[in-house]
């Protein structure tokens, strides 16, 4: 299908930067996630690229091409708006057949198109009905019905699945995937939600406060965490502060921890004094009633025990900080709250991240 | 509690009552007999008759519906774009331009009506249809911008760029979508600037020249003179049009055409 | 909703100055032109160069009809609010509160839609009513033929009734806005924390209605306190008003400065009380 590239790009709404400097290519056929908070100039960029935002610097490449002076309904994208945006005075065919009417594509073809895109998305047989017959998932499907069938260059979404209760949401990403594997169209959208950013791309670029701080496939994301937000946004994190102590051979260091205990750990770059913040995923950390402290290993109270059916979340007192960690269940019952436990975990799992 | 919901009930069909049996009243008589308003009641329609001949209220209910009609195609125009920004812009001076909108609705029509017959006089506007004309678009604006703005208050923006994403240019868009989608509420605008001229009648009391004059006017002016069942008989006719323009509003205004 | 740069100015200027400039040329220029005739010495309609002069205004202060007149019609606009609201804010309460469902819709809009229909129509009506021989009249014999004749037309109660009947609807209209913002889960509140019925009305229910109160007092005060057509209809001689007053200066005695400065004499008075009012309205919405 198509690349989409972004270069420099710069947006300010009086003296907030909504985008500082972005440059990113998506490669042809991805799935590519905009992870971030609210305002972090995540939607902004989707926005540039469907050229509804004018940058103030920067380029928006679509196949090569620099469409910063095209207007939008020229640029053959396909979009899916938080809550779908249907013309409610059509009915789904009417809809779905809006892009190719508007192209002037003879009848036989549109009506054909209309009842395969529908096909698609596996909603055939309601092509009378207006929107507002329709539930939030089916009125999603005819959204994204109607943007695939004119077979646009990319296919951009705007937070697709926000308004979906939990069930239907897990339900549509499983779709969404399906079709877009089908359709093998470049795909980027916009979530604020880490999981669903997890699950549905490709790859993903995490945005704060207009920049990227770090983009990747999920998983290399998700281990390797560059900054303190990567690693707090995507999931849970155990900050850990200490000081290097030793370099060791094969690019290991010994560092003190604040907490107290000593971790051995690869740091990309390291001298010896220099403080660094370390993050450890509560998932990564072993639990043991008994046990002993020692390198990458730490002793604690636990505070709080909580089931959550497939695992449990123990909250831990290690020196002067509150540890988190997730473990799977196992084994039956939990260790109670008030008992000493030793956490400890492998040197692999243990990253630096800039704080 | 219920006792109290059960006089609040009662009170309000009572309300009703006061605001719609002197109406009532006023038809009936349109159809009785007696030109004293004597009962027995006697059915007749010969005070429609004779208004099918009085030439003078016949000019001037023609007058009445061709100001209306007009004063309709111009304050729905010029209020629904006026809407329009209000509803798209956010612009230094626009709480100032809906402030500007209540004195044709607030300041008395005795006062309005008189400051346009003293300005009309200075700047050689005669009094005439014209000049009621002018007047009566002056005061159906405000009705209409809120009219159509409430309407387009509920409009999902969304939609324009979901038509621009999927290749409409910004006329198709326009044809296609927006137009469609505000239709119920221009109509009603425009139904509702036509109640206002036809029911017009302090302005057009104040601009109409001796012989020239709309229904209102000429109503006024009979029953100056004295009370006969030819103004029962015009005032119904009159009350049923005004009506019927503005339940078609609600209808249109409340309910639209798919929302 | 995009916020205004170089390029929409244009565009905004486009669709707003055509509507604007209309109410410029048939409000705002002519009640500009009559406070300028008000202080006319002679009547533009007289050829004579234009001189000025405060004796209008004068006039007032020295005759002390006009100031009976002036006060009377204050009366009778404040009157007419009264009563709009002692009648109409049950209505309204009734409306937003007890009816439900599509009864709601049908029996407000039958509320309104006399009212946005023709005045001078549903005034002449009450003459049916009012007059002797007329329903009211009727009415009463037929229920106590020994009763005295009924005729309640040409008098000041027959004024305020036909002011009432065309104004009602604003008030429950204002009304009816306000109580139905209202959210239901705060009455529950009052009353899961004790609140019977008179004391939920006193402090919470009118409290918050409020708005809709002074917007209702507001628009029906001030024509009311103008009028002249109901009075003339319905009270004659007996009810003048310094609404009637203007209009003999604009049709009868053609002293176009007299009436202009009439004009704004009352609307100077209703403003003035809105402006006395308006610290204490302040004060009581805060919060709204």
């Amino acid at each position: 299908m198509s690349t989409v590239a972004v270069t420099d790009a710069v947006k300010k709404y009086d003296a907030v930067a909504a985008l500082d400097g972005v440059t990113m290519t998506f490669r042809d056929g991805e799935f590519f996630g905009l992870l971030g908070p609210s305002g972090s100039g995540k939607t902004t960029l989707l926005r540039a690229i469907a050229g509804f935002v004018t940058l103030d610097r920067g380029q928006v490449l679509i196949d090569g091409q620099d469409v910063g002076g095209v207007p939008v309904h020229a640029r053959n994208i396909g979009m899916v708006f938080q809550n779908y945006a249907l013309f409610p005075h059509m009915s789904v065919a009417e809809n779905v057949a809006f892009g190719l009417e508007v192209r002037g594509r003879p009848r036989e073809d549109v009506a054909q198109s209309v009842k395969d895109a529908l096909a698609m998305v596996r909603l055939g047989g309601l092509e009378q009905r207006k929107p507002k017959q329709l539930s939030g998932g089916q009125q999603q499907r005819v959204a994204l019905a109607r943007a695939l069938v004119t077979r646009p260059k990319v296919l951009l979404l705007d937070e697709p699945l926000g308004a979906l209760d939990k069930h239907l949401r897990q339900e549509m990403q499983v779709e969404l995937r399906r079709i877009q594997r089908q359709v093998g169209i470049t795909t980027i959208f916009v979530t604020h939600d880490q999981e669903e950013a997890l699950t549905l791309s490709d790859r993903i670029a995490i945005f704060d406060s207009g920049r990227i701080i770090q983009e990747g496939a999920p998983m290399a994301v998700y281990e390797r965490p560059v900054t303190r937000f990567a690693a707090g946004f995507l999931g849970e994190a155990n900050f850990l502060p200490g000081r290097v102590t030793a370099m060791e051979t094969g690019g290991l260091a010994r560092v003190a921890l604040d907490i107290g205990g000593e971790a051995l750990c690869g740091l990309s770059s390291g001298q010896v004094g220099q403080t660094v913040l370390l993050a450890l995923r509560p998932e990564k950390i072993t639990l043991a009633a008994d046990g002993r402290a020692g390198v990458n290993a730490v002793r604690g109270k636990v505070l709080d025990v909580v089931f959550s059916g497939n695992s449990t979340t123990y909250r831990i007192a290690v020196g002067e900080q509150v540890m988190v960690l997730f473990r799977q269940n196992l084994a039956q019952g939990t260790v109670a709250p008030g008992t000493d436990v030793v956490l400890s975990w492998s040197p692999d799992h243990l990253v630096q991240v800039t704080p | 509690m219920k006792l109290g919901s059960a006089l609040l009930a009662a009170h309000l069909w009572l309300v009703l009552a006061f605001l719609y049996v002197p109406i009532v009243v006023m038809a009936v008589f349109g159809f009785n007999a007696s030109p004293l308003y004597a009962l027995p009641f006697q059915f007749d329609l010969v005070w429609y008759r004779e208004l099918a001949g009085n030439t003078k209220l016949i000019d001037a209910g023609i007058h009445s519906v061709g100001i209306a009609i007009v004063n309709t195609i111009i304050a729905t125009a010029l209020g629904t774009m006026a809407a329009l920004a209000f509803a798209r812009y956010q612009f230094r001076g626009k709480t100032v331009l809906q402030l500007l909108l209540f004195p044709p609705v607030a300041v008395p029509w005795l006062v309005i009506g008189t400051a346009m017959l003293v300005f009309f006089y200075w700047i050689d506007i005669k009094r005439g249809l014209f000049a009621i004309l002018l007047g009566h678009v002056a005061l159906s604006l405000p009705y209409v911008i809120v009219v159509v703005g409430a309407r387009l208050a509920t409009f999902p923006r969304a939609v324009e760029e979901a038509a621009a994403t999927l290749g409409a240019t910004p006329w198709q868009t326009f044809r296609r979508v927006t137009a469609p989608l505000l239709a119920p509420g221009v109509i009603g605008g425009a139904l509702f600037a036509f109640a206002v001229s036809f029911d017009q009648f302090v302005i057009s009391y104040f601009l109409a020249p001796p012989g020239v004059t709309t229904l209102p006017v000429e109503i006024y002016g009979a029953i100056r003179k004295g009370f006969t069942p030819e103004i029962n008989a015009i005032s119904t006719i009159i009350i049923l049009v005004s009506m019927g323009a503005l339940l078609l509003t609600a209808r249109f205004y409340r309910f639209g055409g798919e929302r | 909703m995009a916020v205004a740069d170089r390029r929409n100015r244009g565009a905004i200027l486009a669709l707003t100055g055509p509507a604007y400039l209309w109410l410029t040329a048939t409000i705002f220029l002519p009640l500009s032109a009559m406070l300028y005739c008000s202080f006319l010495a002679k009547s533009p309609l007289v050829p004579a160069p234009a001189s000025f002069t405060l004796k209008h205004y004068a006039a007032f202060i020295d005759r002390p009809v006009n100031q009976q007149l002036m006060l009377w019609s204050l009366e009778l606009g404040a009157v007419v609010t009264i009563c709009c609201l002692v009648i109409g804010y049950p209505a309204a309460l009734a409306l937003a509160k007890v009816i439900k469902g599509r009864w709601r819709e049908a029996m407000f809009l039958m509320v309104v839609l006399p009212f946005w229909s023709n005045a001078l129509v549903r005034t002449f009506s009450w003459t049916m009513v009012l007059r002797r021989d007329g329903l009211a009249d009727q009415a009463i014999h037929f229920i106590a033929p020994w009763a005295p004749e009924f005729d309640l037309l040409y008098s000041y109660p027959a004024v305020v009734i036909g002011l009432v009947h065309s104004y009602l609807p604003y008030m429950i209209l204002t009304c009816y806005i306000s109580l139905q913002a209202i959210d239901d889960s705060v009455i529950e509140a009052a009353r899961s924390l004790g609140a019977r019925s008179g004391a939920l009305f006193r402090r919470v229910v009118f409290p918050m209605s409020l708005p809709g109160v002074l917007a209702g007092s507001a628009l029906i005060f001030v024509p009311a306190v103008g009028s002249f057509m109901e009075p003339r209809i319905l009270g004659g001689i007996k009810a003048p008003t310094l609404g009637m007053t203007i209009e003999d200066q604009f049709t009868v005695t053609a002293n176009w400065p007299l009436g202009a400065a009439l004009s704004f004499l009352m609307l100077g008075a209703v403003l003035l009380i809105c402006l006395a009012l308006y610290p204490a309205a302040r004060k009581r919405m805060e919060g709204l």
